[in-house]
């Protein structure tokens, strides 16, 4: 398995083309909703693109959880380690 | 001739659309377990829209065939989230990637396949493909939003 510090990079590069914005600008703990606009279908699009790359499976209630880069970090580490 | 898992009845059930604007004839596969869906739709010359796209040359506009896929994708959402579904929700289209590859004519017979990339209670995520003949003429990734309205919303 990858390293997490691997990973955080590549769920970074993944999550920087869907809001939009270079992964320079983007901080691990910038506020999704507040900060960097993300909408649900954003939101979505994050959960389905990293479900696809790490073939986990992200709970529906674990969502709403996710509201930073951190968050996303968290989630991914935590499945993957299931 | 592929058979009818669900009949047009069944899906004027599910689909807020109606005549002139429901692109769904038949649903001829669901399944649930691995959660994709097959739908029909026959473009017959009569469609109010060749009179004018295009005259003498009657293409289905590239909007309809995603409006069809969206359509499909909320059959399926209905299979995955009865519960929800079944309490008439309104859905939005919110986001769409959509490549068109081949014009489809009238007399075409479009197969709609829908697989789901992530569902939730309230949006999804799908991956679609129009084929005509077993060729792909469309394929879109498509996001949409389920809202429940405010007089059902009790419940949920």
């Amino acid at each position: 398995m990858a390293k997490p510090e691997q990973i955080k990079k590549e769920i970074k590069k993944a999550v920087s083309e869907i809001v939009e914005m270079p992964e320079s600008e983007l901080r691990d703990d910038a506020s999704f909703a507040d900060e960097l606009g993300v909408d649900s279908m954003m939101a979505l699009e994050i959960v389905a693109s990293i479900e696809k790359k790490y073939k986990v499976t992200i709970p529906e209630e674990e969502i709403p959880n996710i509201r930073s880069l951190e968050n996303v970090y968290e989630v991914v580490l935590k499945s993957l380690n299931k | 001739m592929m058979s009818a898992i669900w009949d047009i009845e069944q899906i004027k059930a599910i689909l807020p659309q109606d005549y002139p604007f429901l692109f769904i004839d038949r649903v001829t596969e669901i399944n649930e377990k691995d959660k994709k869906i097959k739908c029909l739709k026959n473009f017959s010359y009569n469609e109010h829209f060749f009179q004018g796209h295009f005259p003498k040359n009657p293409v289905v506009p590239g909007a309809i065939i995603i409006e069809a896929l969206a359509q499909a994708s909320i059959i399926l959402y209905s299979v995955l989230k009865p519960d929800i579904a079944n309490k008439k929700p309104s859905y939005y289209l919110g986001k769409v990637d959509a490549h068109f590859l081949k014009p489809v004519s009238a007399g075409s017979q479009l197969t709609l396949e829908v697989n789901a990339a992530k569902i939730l209670n309230n949006s999804g995520m799908v991956e679609a493909r129009a084929l005509v003949e077993n060729e792909v003429v469309a394929r879109a990734r498509i996001f949409f939003g389920v809202k429940l309205k405010e007089n059902n919303k009790r419940g949920v």
